[in-house]
């Protein structure tokens, strides 16, 4: 295969199409001239700790996420324990966060974790741990990193996904969100809004196709007295 | 694509009309998308004004596209990824079908991208003994039954759950049931083992980042993701128009896009990856190849009104609120993109000798136009393509040269409102010179000389639409206010 020559031809047709559109271009743009000036990012007002928390809750719980806020990590590891248990998991794939290592460092059961798990031992596991980067609060949006967690296969695998939150990682818009993660461009950025779902069956809403059919996040909140 | 004459877009009309399963559907389809939509950019205080900024990205982008077409390829390719060009669908498939060969992969699992169908790649892997897998749920479903789509975002709308529970019986041995949930399930697990045992997985591409050689796709059911991180090769296919200069450029269309689409302000799971993993260790595939594709598209280029077409990013939205789709469906358009969308761009895909009676299959009612996130005039891509078929079959250049000016005006008209009565003093003044110069005779002359447009459209007026107002009507009453 000539790829190169697939290539200039691709360019050589570029460039003689948009050379012939130039006498047209002028007298549709008098018509159809997008009116960019009128665009504005609307300014948003500066959101306490508080303020994005409630919001991330409240649109993460809009789309069927469960959310538990914690004052620290023990608190957190107390919190994982009970849904571990109400769950019955017995093999959970943890990411390589060493949030999640800590966190799960506190728990005394029986219960296999895994980290770096195969494919193969993944399709066992009935839960996943990961951490994130950040969240929108926005859209109810967990936001994860691959140069900063192995996150993955452990987020989407196992049917029910937990993931451990910090509250300094939330920011309220997307767009804020974009410029942070365009800094260190990981190779994979993953936004995750809510369970796996599909409406491919007469639009009926079903949870958990391929990914997990639970979202749980706890959420760290130290800088304040969380209300509990 | 078959070739699709009259006659048989006339059968596939009506047999989507006589078809009240079908109906139901679509009916459901169109309000339950409809209202979600509507709730979904409610969300957003600057609606309008990101449509513009949209539009604005897009005509920017393809007013340079050799420019970023070359970025996204470099940096793609620096951060690793490995970048295929194809003129056309015939090499695209070739150049997959190459990539499989070489690395002896025949277990694949792909995800949904209307670039594959396009190109009918699964017809190209399986003449080569190879099965790939459809992963997303509704995809998967009408690759078991068979099919092609009829949605491009909901592949599957025209089947109902009872005929999807004995398609599962009949392929998959389940035990028959129509729970949605049940049904979801059973292929979670069966295609589990897919995934398990791929080799290489196929994707389409949504937007590709020129600054950074950032491919992102969107879904909801996470088989994307799977596709994209278990198996060691990924494969992307994507259209050169698809290209955004800035990566925060996604802003804009990540807002657009699933509220438009599904009316969701995000879809559940978007996939932002650049290049191939960097240590041998880390999760992903080892290679990733992009495949930049034309076929058809830099031609679209040569007018502003037809290169609008590339500006369009696969929401559905138009198909949603099209009187004409609600009513027909996705298979009677014969052809891979459906709907109003499609009736623009299949022609100028595929050729416009093959396709002609698709830019007829639209009742000129602009609701298209009205909920494009990117403000694609597709009404006046639709005249833009008549006036072309118009050019084409008529022998004479006087004839020709009637049917341009006319529907030139009409098209100007009928795409600026407000310009609408301005154009039928223009209309007057013109019958009055046409008159007067004698060639074509009296103002009854020229008159015949719209009928054959004209006899198109009528013929097309007992096509299941419900225009608000008709050509035929506003020309009428515009005859008669002389
Ligand atoms: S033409 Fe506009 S509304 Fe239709 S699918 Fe494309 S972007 Fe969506």
């Amino acid at each position: 295969m000539n790829n190169s020559e697939a290539k200039s031809a691709i360019f050589a047709s570029i460039r003689q199409n948009l050379a012939a559109s130039l006498p047209f271009d002028a007298a549709h743009h008098a018509h159809h001239a997008p009116k960019d000036s009128t665009f504005t990012t609307p300014v948003l007002p500066e959101l306490s700790t508080e303020n994005l928390i409630e919001n991330f809750r409240k649109n993460l719980e809009s789309v069927g996420g469960n959310f538990s806020i914690v004052y620290d990590e023990s608190e957190a590891a107390e919190i994982l324990l009970m849904m571990i248990g109400e769950k019955k998991a017995r093999k959970i794939a943890v990411s390589d966060s060493p949030l999640v290592e800590k966190i799960v460092g506190f728990l005394k059961m029986d219960a296999e974790f895994i980290e770096n798990a195969s494919a193969d031992r993944l399709f066992e596991c009935d839960l996943g741990i990961t951490g994130a980067q950040w969240a929108i609060a926005e859209t109810g949006t967990l936001v994860l990193e691959s140069e900063s967690e192995r996150h993955r296969l452990a987020s989407l695998v196992p049917p029910v996904h937990v993931c451990i939150l910090e509250a300094g990682q939330i920011r309220q818009t997307l767009g804020e969100i974009l410029e942070l993660v365009q800094q260190s461009l990981s190779r994979t950025i993953t936004f995750i809004t809510g369970a796996s779902r599909t409406s491919d069956i007469e639009l009926t809403l079903a949870i958990g196709v391929h990914g997990p059919g639970e979202l749980i996040v706890i959420l760290i909140d130290k800088t304040e007295e969380a209300e509990n | 694509m078959e070739h699709l004459t009259a006659e048989t877009f006339d059968q596939n009309a009506r047999a989507a009309l006589a078809d009240t399963q079908l109906r139901g559907a679509l009916k459901n389809l169109a309000v339950t998308f409809g209202e979600r939509r509507q709730a979904a950019i409610a969300t957003v205080e600057n609606w309008e004004d990101l449509r513009e900024r949209a539009r604005s990205i897009k005509d920017e982008t393809l007013a340079h596209l050799d420019k970023y077409l070359t970025d996204f390829a470099d940096n793609a390719e620096k951060a690793g990824a490995q970048i295929h060009w194809a003129r056309d669908g015939r090499e695209a498939c070739a150049i997959v079908l190459e990539l499989l060969k070489e690395r002896d992969a025949t277990k694949i699992v792909k995800s949904k991208s209307m670039a594959t169908e396009e190109i009918h790649l699964n017809a190209a892997l399986e003449k080569t003994g190879i099965d790939p897998v459809e992963t997303d749920l509704g995809e998967w479903i009408i690759q078991l039954a068979g099919e092609t789509p009829s949605h491009i975002v909901v592949p599957a709308i025209h089947k109902t759950k009872g005929q999807i529970a004995d398609l599962f019986v009949e392929k998959v041995g389940i035990e028959k049931s129509d729970d949605v949930d049940v049904l979801t399930k059973t292929a979670r697990r069966i295609l589990r083992t897919r995934f398990a045992e791929a080799e290489v997985g196929i994707s389409g591409v949504n937007f590709g980042v020129a600054e950074t050689g950032t491919i992102l796709i969107l879904e909801n059911e996470g088989n994307i993701r799977l596709t994209t991180s278990l198996p060691k090769t990924h494969i992307a296919l994507m259209g050169i128009e698809k290209v955004v200069p800035r990566f925060t450029d996604l802003d804009v269309f990540l807002k657009l896009l699933p509220r438009s689409g599904t009316g969701q302000r995000l879809t559940t799971y978007q996939s932002l990856i650049t290049g191939t993993k960097r240590n041998a260790t880390d999760e992903g595939p080892a290679e990733v190849h992009i495949i930049l594709m034309d076929n058809g598209r830099s031609r679209m280029l040569a007018h502003p009104t037809t290169r609008q077409s590339l500006a369009c990013i696969r929401c559905g939205a138009c198909l949603n609120a099209c009187p004409v789709y609600q009513q027909i469906g996705g298979h009677a358009y014969g052809s891979v993109y459906p709907g109003p969308i499609g009736a623009v761009i299949t022609p100028q895909l595929v050729g416009i000798g093959k396709t002609k009676q698709l830019p007829f299959a639209s009742s000129l009612c602009g609701a298209c136009r009205e909920v494009c996130p990117v403000k694609i005039d597709i009404p006046e891509l639709l005249l833009h393509l008549r006036a072309e078929i118009a050019e084409g079959v008529t022998e004479t250049s006087t004839h020709k040269f009637s049917e341009k000016l006319a529907f030139g005006f009409y098209s100007f008209a009928w795409s600026r409102p407000e310009f609408y009565k301005l154009g039928t003093k223009i209309s007057r003044l013109l019958q009055k010179f046409v008159a007067k110069d004698g060639k074509i005779g009296k103002t009854s002359g020229f008159l015949a000389k719209l009928a054959p447009p004209l006899g198109a459209w009528t013929a097309w007026r007992d096509a299941p639409t419900v225009a608000p107002k008709s050509f035929r009507e506003i020309w009428k009453s515009d005859l008669e206010n002389k």
